[in-house]
């Protein structure tokens, strides 16, 4: 038989600093939002898919994507989540929500906050990106995807 | 040898599953190992190599964890493996121990999966990990909104109801009261589970698994061997793995309700088994159900019910033990626990069902052909297997 107590325990904790590469793809997307305002994708030669996030191969034909294209700042909530406790952990008045927007003209999206603006948070719901005035070459350069 | 042979189980290895066990990794490896050796009749000897999964390091702090598990899975001298495919690494484990055997290579593979999840503070914060630094994890995920951003799409894709979540998540908590391995055996009813707390919509608490430290281990033979131990031997049929991207948020088929590589999966395993009609083929399931959504999602990519049907069958009893087509008899990772790797518990459990052995967690009608899935790794993996008697 097993003990459901923990017994005698070694208490320690890991702590690293990392340093994540954005990688070619992401350097080059996180780039273009920072200093344009722009949010870009790479398009397949072959199936013609515009991907977002941007990849430097497709991966269903599995072949370069050099072409880099600008997609629309605004797009489709293909699904969504809406969550009462705080990324700390803390419960909240009021639920944020995720979720997944395909963006305009490109054949995938970002996954990203959601707010409530002119309509409803709904499947299929239209949404508008809101960029920070001041971008640093980060994902939260959109601060939110806000509905219209 | 260095012929394609057929393959069959040998045995399986047993271990209560519990919240916290005092039990280190290599200490649960060994009650696994030793149960199915002494089951089968079978010394370590016997062995010719092992593969062993667990799905997250993290939960352990400790990298290249599987170094603990060589001498507790009895492996010292021999080849010895690890895989890791995430939470689907409960069952391509299995695949990968079946695969070594065909090959001929070898005759007899001993395979464990096993997770502690209790060495750290809290499971979740380790979870939250798994996410892509750059592109996820700054705007916020976690489990819960991981689910819900799923869930929601599957019941808006397949009108699936959360009453008959419910009524999966009371059907395996009670079936999980005749498991005696299980940690969360309950009688609840379905307005019991509509009315905890929402962890995101349409999940709830009681539409999760809880966390939980445990193994499992099988032995997987070469049919000659087999014969030589066993008057009614029970072999694998088929195997089956699928994936898709790491990019969710960009996949071909732009929706996360239906799961592509999952259907994959089984229909790989089936062709090899040549089942052509799952749903009345196969005669008992134990789908990877780590919340009751996922358990929906799994019986209709393989195929034991109609795409979108999974909530009809659970509503029409039809995956009650005494059902047409039983589902996770033993409670599955919902009742019994979900240490994530050692969800090949679903494995054993098929191979429990066939072999006649499941005790009280035996399904009513004949079994000889069962399958059981593994799921996990942000939506990206599946695997499957088919076991049967001939």
């Amino acid at each position: 038989m097993s003990n459901t107590e923990p017994g005698v325990t070694i208490d320690g904790r890991v702590d690293v600093e990392y340093h994540w590469s954005a990688g070619i793809a992401g350097s080059r997307f996180f780039t273009e939002l920072r200093d344009n305002g722009k949010i870009m994708g790479t398009k397949c030669p072959e199936c013609k898919r515009v991907l977002v996030p941007p990849r430097i191969f497709c991966e269903e034909c599995f072949v370069d994507t050099d072409e880099w294209v600008e997609v629309s700042t605004s797009g489709e909530i293909l699904t969504f989540a809406e969550s009462y406790f705080g990324l700390q952990g803390q419960r909240l008045e009021e639920p944020w929500y995720i979720g997944i927007i395909k963006l305009d003209g490109a054949d995938g999206g970002l996954f990203h906050r959601i707010v409530k603006g002119d309509s409803e948070i709904e499947i299929g719901g239209r949404v508008e990106a809101v960029l920070a005035d001041n971008r640093e070459g980060h994902i939260m350069d959109i601060v939110n995807f806000k509905t219209v | 040898m260095s012929k394609k042979q057929r393959v069959g189980v040998a045995s399986v290895g047993m271990m209560p599953f519990n919240r916290v066990l005092e039990d280190t990794a290599e200490e649960m490896a060994y009650k696994v190992a030793k149960d199915a050796l002494d089951k089968a009749g079978l010394r370590r000897d016997d062995i010719d190599a092992w593969v062993v999964g667990s799905a997250v390091d993290a939960f352990s702090g400790v990298n290249e964890s599987d170094k603990f598990l060589v001498a507790g899975s009895g492996g010292n001298g021999k080849p010895w493996f690890r895989n890791a495919t995430s939470g689907s690494t409960a069952v391509s484990t299995p695949d990968l121990a079946y695969s070594m055997v065909a090959s001929g290579q070898v005759d007899v593979v001993m395979c464990i999966c096993y997770e502690k999840m209790s060495d750290n503070e809290n499971s979740q914060k380790v979870f939250n990990y798994v996410y892509d630094p750059a592109w996820v994890r700054p705007v916020g995920l976690n489990v819960p909104l991981q689910c819900g951003i799923e869930a929601r799409a599957y019941l808006h894709r397949y009108g699936i109801e959360e009453e008959e979540m419910a009524m999966l998540s009371v059907q395996s908590l009670g079936n999980a009261l005749d498991n005696p391995y299980a940690q969360r055996g309950k009688e609840i009813t379905v307005e019991d589970v509509l009315e905890s707390p929402y962890i995101s919509w349409p999940v709830k608490v009681l539409d999760t698994s809880p966390v939980s430290d445990g193994a499992r281990a099988a032995i997987f033979i070469s049919e000659d061997k087999l014969k030589e131990i066993d008057d009614d031997p029970v072999y694998v049929k088929g195997i089956g793995r699928g994936a898709d991207s790491y990019w969710f948020m960009g996949r071909r088929n732009n929706d996360l309700g239906r799961l592509d590589y999952a259907y994959l999966g089984a229909d790989q395993a089936y062709e090899m088994a040549g089942i052509k009609n799952p749903s009345t083929e196969v005669h008992v399931a134990e789908v990877y159900d780590p919340f009751t959504y996922k358990a929906m999602q799994h019986m209709e990519a393989a195929g034991l019910c109609p795409e979108g049907g999974a909530g009809k069958h659970i509503r029409e009893g039809h995956g009650a033990r005494d059902g047409k087509l039983p589902i996770t008899p033993s409670g599955g990772l919902l009742g019994e626990g979900n240490p994530i790797g050692a969800g090949m518990s679903r494995m054993t459990w098929t191979w429990l069902q066939v072999k006649g052995q499941a005790g009280d967690c035996q399904v009513e009608r004949d079994v000889d052909t069962a399958i059981s899935t593994g799921w996990g790794g942000m939506y990206q993996y599946n695997a499957t297997m088919v076991i049967g008697r001939d």
